[in-house]
């Protein structure tokens, strides 16, 4: 599992995320006219099992989740899940201001809301990382995976059907405020395997 | 040469497709209008391209529409609208006008970025007829629904069931265990019932049930959960309720029952309860002791000659 990835393409990988992180955090401060910050993102391939546990120690999170999850496709393809405390779910959405409030005419349901601020941090981070690595995903609709859960409930190793995942995560503060969210980025084996050659293909256009 | 025998086969494909496909750029002008957006608004591609789209749709959420595009042109990523949150975009109709039971198409939309040199040059917005899966999640909905109140139903006297009574026992138990106050329960058996049954048939032991139900539902708090335990045993919770006021409720039953005789079928039935009743209170370990205790203070009150209650101390 450690060889999953060698030690360049790791490197590589790290420079890339950072990079991207860098371009979407540009990119979104520019559409919600706020500074987000964005942490510096993690990159670690994990085992099924490990997965929850990993997750946990990245976001510092052990109580029950909110994660609002889409699918991402080229040849590397994956999951997107943005989770925060289920409590904080509402806060999600101060991460923008909302549009919708200067105009009571075009009402919003809170839901709808979670869904395009979710979309909105899942679009400019996996987009930007998948156009440094030469690539232009498609995405699926977001959807709820649940509104209350623990990170265990979200990774059950005996209904998955991989056994290590590429897991990169990047988190999302608006300025002095205490809440987070988190961006969790997940591909499985065979992606894995494509992003290691187009890794290859970057180092050697060095 | 006609327009058909010029076009690639993409455009064919594009023009007979299913659901509905049009372009804008970030002016919010219309790039391209395919058939099913021609056939389902009855604007053809030569009325709408070339114009801002709120010129011919007006009625289109602006602040709305204008932030989608805006943020698939500044983030090169996608965006979407769910007939779950947002029913519709446009007013189209759908193909089930007679037996639908929803007033226009229900939409999934996908503005996708159509990118040239890393550049978005406009938006490609899918619009797909997702009325019918809006109406089976309806009809699911509408079915689980019908499902959990018969689950929570007796068949015969149409009150509270004994598995949803004892599940609403565990719940008001397990609060007052953590928050204290006053929990009474009573049990109530219909004496000699067999005799009933045996003298008049179980036709009219049935409907007597049904009018003791009745009787006694109409005079328990909409806070109280009225159910049938099985057989002539009903049961009543009674939340924030010392075991003092609980047989105040006792009697009340009592007298509702026997005070009038039912008429069934000509026959006019005497019936008398009698009732037990407990209350929860410190080393009672388990909603089950507490139907016990009121179990053995229903079995008193037939003891000492029935149409009483009895509280169990």
């Amino acid at each position: 599992m450690r060889d999953a990835l060698n030690e360049d393409q790791r490197d590589a990988l790290q420079e890339v995320a950072n990079l991207a992180m860098g371009q979407a955090a540009t990119r979104l401060a520019l559409l919600l006219d706020a500074f987000i910050e964005l942490s510096v993102p993690r990159v670690r391939v994990v085992a099924v099992r490990e997965t929850a546990q990993a997750l946990r120690e990245m976001t510092g999170i052990n109580d029950t989740v909110s994660a609002v999850r889409q699918g991402f496709r080229s040849d590397i393809k994956g999951e997107a899940l943005v989770i925060c405390k289920s409590d904080s779910i509402e806060q999600l959405c101060s991460l923008v201001s909302d549009p919708y409030a200067k105009s009571a005419y075009e009402a919003t349901t809170e839901e709808e809301l979670i869904f395009d601020v979710a979309n909105v941090l899942t679009g400019a981070c996996v987009s930007c990382i998948f156009e440094q690595l030469g690539r232009t995903p498609v995405f699926s609709p977001p959807g709820m995976l649940g509104a209350a859960m623990t990170l265990d409930d979200v990774f059950q190793p005996n209904v998955l059907a991989w056994e290590i995942a590429l897991l990169v995560e990047v988190n999302f503060s608006l300025e002095d405020q205490s809440f987070r969210a988190h961006l969790v980025m997940l591909m499985a084996e065979d992606s894995i395997r494509h992003i290691s050659h187009a890794l290859d293909a970057l180092l050697s256009s060095l | 040469m006609n327009a058909s025998s010029t076009a690639s086969l993409s455009d064919l494909v594009v023009e007979r497709v299913g659901f509905g496909i049009f372009v804008l750029d970030r002016q919010m002008n219309v790039l391209m209008w395919n058939r099913f957006m021609q056939d389902h608004s009855g604007l053809a591609a030569e009325q709408v391209v070339g114009k801002s789209i709120f010129t011919s749709f007006p009625e289109l959420p602006r602040v709305w529409l204008t932030r989608k595009l805006e943020s698939v042109f500044q983030l090169g990523s996608f965006a979407f609208s769910s007939w779950e949150q947002r029913p519709y975009l446009f007013k189209f109709d759908h193909d089930r006008p007679i037996t639908g039971g929803v007033d226009f198409m229900q939409q999934d939309c996908t503005f996708m970025p159509l990118m040239r040199d890393r550049e978005v040059e406009a938006v490609c917005v899918t619009v797909s007829d997702v009325t019918h899966v809006s109406i089976v999640q309806r009809e699911r909905e509408e079915a689980v629904a019908k499902l959990k109140e018969y689950a929570d139903r007796d068949g015969l006297t149409g009150i509270a069931n004994r598995r949803y009574f004892e599940a609403r026992l565990r719940d008001e138990y397990t609060r007052w265990q953590r928050y204290g106050g006053d929990l009474s329960i009573l049990l109530f058996d219909l004496d000699h019932f067999k005799k009933i049954n045996d003298q008049f048939g179980h036709s009219v032991g049935d409907s007597v049930l049904r009018e003791m139900a009745q009787r006694v539902a109409g005079v328990v708090r909409a806070q109280d959960t009225f159910g049938r335990f099985g057989g002539e045993e009903f049961a009543l919770l009674l939340p924030c309720t010392t075991l003092e006021d609980a047989m105040l409720v006792a009697e009340k039953i009592r007298n509702t029952i026997g005070t009038t005789p039912v008429e069934v079928q000509g026959n006019s039935v005497p019936v008398t309860a009698s009732v037990g009743g407990a209350a929860a209170r410190a080393g009672v370990p388990a909603y089950e002791a507490l139907i016990n205790e009121a179990d053995a203070a229903l079995y008193a009150a037939k003891r000492q000659g029935r149409n009483r209650s009895v509280a169990f101390i």
